[in-house]
């Protein structure tokens, strides 16, 4: 069994009165992909600041592959790999310059920028400097950067967001490489249907605390509301939507009714996103 | 602190300064101006004072006037005298009484006035008032009373006066110095403001890392061209240790302002609206090398006079390590004050 790549206990920060993160636990599994949603302001980039050493908890403690981030932040982060948001890259360098300089500082002694850049679909153009490159190519470069030290641990922040459909599948496909690889992988998204479909187990956090962490199934499951959605023809030869709320003692009368007295044109079962379920438990949503 | 990544920090700075193309090119257009402006300067200095005089019966002194280095230019009147005086044309006038031999002879005393423009350094105004009191003695045995008290201020340099383009050396120099003091926190803020600094603090690169390439960075880029510049007008002729010495200091401490300029600013805008007061007020010392007594003894408050000072005594006064020591060890005080302050401020920033 996997042991934990990620621990953190306790950890809570505050900038001046305001508390970011309060008292948040929780743990990541080797080679596990895990969610980390919430709205702006909830708490993920000062959670993900303390898991990377760029901010010192005022109280508890993270532990990454067993090694104390907050004493020995140098040795974590030899061994993590980190993708921003927004595009932070050297613009008057080329790809290739802005890697290989990653690559020294990470101490990586054979390294080709080439071949990482083919990967992310940067290939052939790892010498114009990046000044002229698209947001998509910006985005893959930076993901390609985070893996220049082959990281046991992954931090991705928003990796697809604002990216063309092929950009975004690039980094998906990247993403899940690196877990085959064995590799852990942080994922802070806004997007509901991504971290779904990338994620082994996504946590909410909201004003500072981890509201929900489990499997999207389990979540799915707890938390969902499941319906029957249908389209019936009204007299007027329009069209009305009915919805049936699944699970419920009245629901077999409700859909005998639905059958029995219109028209139905149209039916379909309906299962609870993610954002309903985050909106269930925190009362609002994962934007703004 | 690993020297492998601080080496990799400071061949990617230089890259991205010199790619930044008005960077680039300021510097050496700033360069080549400085160079240019040294050399098109006088080298010699006229030593000849032009006076004008009103003298309704010349006396014998004034023959010998002309040979004390004074262009002497006769008057109709004494209102015409002041006139020229007061424009600008000649530097002083002096009024010889009709009577002035005549009571010299007899063993009274003379009296001379003299009229100095408003912009007549003390120095002149001295030599002159000298001069004239001088030649008074030598002929008659009496002592004029010559109506204009001054002091004589700074070094007495009748005959040995430095050339202005020598004088301009330490302004040029603490120019070149704060103009790449703004380079660097140029660089510094856009790396602050691109979020590239974010992605070298999750590397293993620590905060004293980063600290040690920028202060490396900056100061040698400073100082190899201060070091160019003055290795070119001739200014490393005299005790070119010292001034090495003085220039490297001053290299720091204008990396020191750099990192305390970067930590206020946002861009390039921001550096220039704190660079640029920082600037001119460090360039102020040099004001005084370039016309002495033009500033007050304030001016020793501000840390870049230890610098102008130590280089102007040293390039243009031989002045030996017994004579600057002071100044460097001054100077010394506010590389390790600025450096650590900037540090401080921009390393608060940067976390």
């Amino acid at each position: 069994m996997a042991g934990d790549a990620i621990v953190a206990e306790e950890l809570t920060y505050s900038y001046g009165q305001l508390l970011a993160v309060d008292h948040v636990s929780f743990r990541v599994a080797e080679g596990e992909i895990l969610g980390f949603l919430g709205p702006n302001g909830a708490g993920k980039s000062t959670t993900v600041k303390m898991l990377t050493g760029q901010l010192r908890p005022r109280s508890g403690r993270a532990t990454l592959l067993g090694i104390d981030v907050a004493r020995e932040a140098e040795k974590v982060q030899a061994r993590i790999g980190v993708c921003f948001e927004l595009p932070n890259l050297y613009e008057q360098m080329s790809a290739a310059e802005n890697l290989t300089l990653f690559a020294r500082l990470f101490g990586v002694k054979s390294f080709n920028a080439t071949d990482l850049l083919k990967r992310v679909g940067l290939g052939g153009r790892e010498h114009d400097r990046v000044e002229g490159y698209s947001k998509g190519m910006k985005q893959r470069l930076m993901v390609a950067r985070s893996l220049v030290n082959q990281p046991s641990i992954l931090f991705l922040d928003e990796p697809t967001e604002g990216l063309d459909p092929t950009s975004s599948e690039t980094i998906r496909n990247i993403i899940l490489q690196e877990r085959e690889r064995g590799a852990t992988v942080f994922l802070t998204t806004h997007d509901m249907m991504e971290a779904d479909k990338l994620s082994d187990r996504v946590a909410f956090i909201n004003q500072g605390h981890i509201v929900a962490l489990d499997t999207p199934h389990n979540l799915k499951q707890q938390y969902g509301k499941r319906a029957l959605k249908a389209q019936v023809a009204t007299p007027d030869g329009g069209l009305e939507s009915r919805e049936i709320v699944l699970d419920r003692p009245e629901t077999a009368s409700d859909v005998r009714d639905l059958f029995g007295k219109e028209r139905v044109i149209t039916v379909h079962s309906e299962e609870a996103s993610l954002e309903d379920i985050f909106i269930d438990i925190t009362g609002r949503g994962l934007v703004g | 602190m690993s020297w492998q990544i601080v080496r990799a920090l400071i061949a990617k700075d230089f890259r991205l300064f010199f790619r930044n193309r008005f960077f680039a090119f300021i510097t050496v257009l700033a360069l080549v101006t400085y160079i240019v402006i040294y050399f098109v300067m006088p080298r010699t200095v006229d030593e000849t004072l032009e006076l004008a005089v009103y003298a309704p019966v010349p006396p014998p002194i004034l023959e010998q006037v002309g040979a004390q280095g004074l262009d002497l230019e006769f008057m109709e009147s004494e209102e015409q005298l002041r006139d020229v005086v007061a424009s600008g044309e000649y530097v002083a006038g002096v009024v010889f009484p009709p009577d002035l031999m005549d009571k010299l002879m007899s063993g009274e005393k003379g009296q001379l006035d003299v009229y100095f423009g408003t912009d007549t350094p003390d120095d002149v105004q001295d030599a002159i008032v000298v001069i004239l009191e001088e030649l008074a003695y030598l002929q008659t045995g009496q002592m004029l009373t010559v109506r204009v008290s001054a002091e004589m201020l700074g070094r007495d340099m009748v005959g040995a006066q430095i050339p202005l383009r020598d004088r301009l050396v330490p302004m040029l120099a603490v120019i070149i110095l704060l103009m790449e003091m703004l380079g660097l926190a140029s660089l510094i803020s856009t790396e602050v403001t691109g979020g590239t600094v974010q992605a070298l603090l999750v590397t293993p690169m620590t905060i004293r890392g980063l600290f040690a390439a920028k202060l490396t960075m900056g100061a040698s880029l400073a100082f190899g061209q201060v070091v160019l510049f003055m290795a070119v007008t001739g200014g490393l002729n005299q005790q070119p240790l010292i001034i090495i010495l003085a220039l490297l200091l001053g290299a720091f401490m204008s990396t020191g302002i750099g990192f305390l300029v970067a930590s206020g600013s946002k861009e390039m805008t921001t550096v220039m609206a704190w660079g640029f007061p920082a600037l001119i007020i460090l360039t102020v010392p040099a004001f005084g090398v370039l016309a002495p007594g033009t500033v007050s003894g304030w001016v020793k408050a501000v840390p870049s006079y230890y610098l102008v000072d130590a280089v102007h005594q040293a390039a243009n006064f031989n002045a030996g390590w017994s004579d600057v020591w002071d100044n460097l060890l001054m100077l010394l005080g506010f590389d390790v004050l600025f450096v650590w302050l900037g540090i401080v401020v921009l390393g608060r920033k940067l976390r």
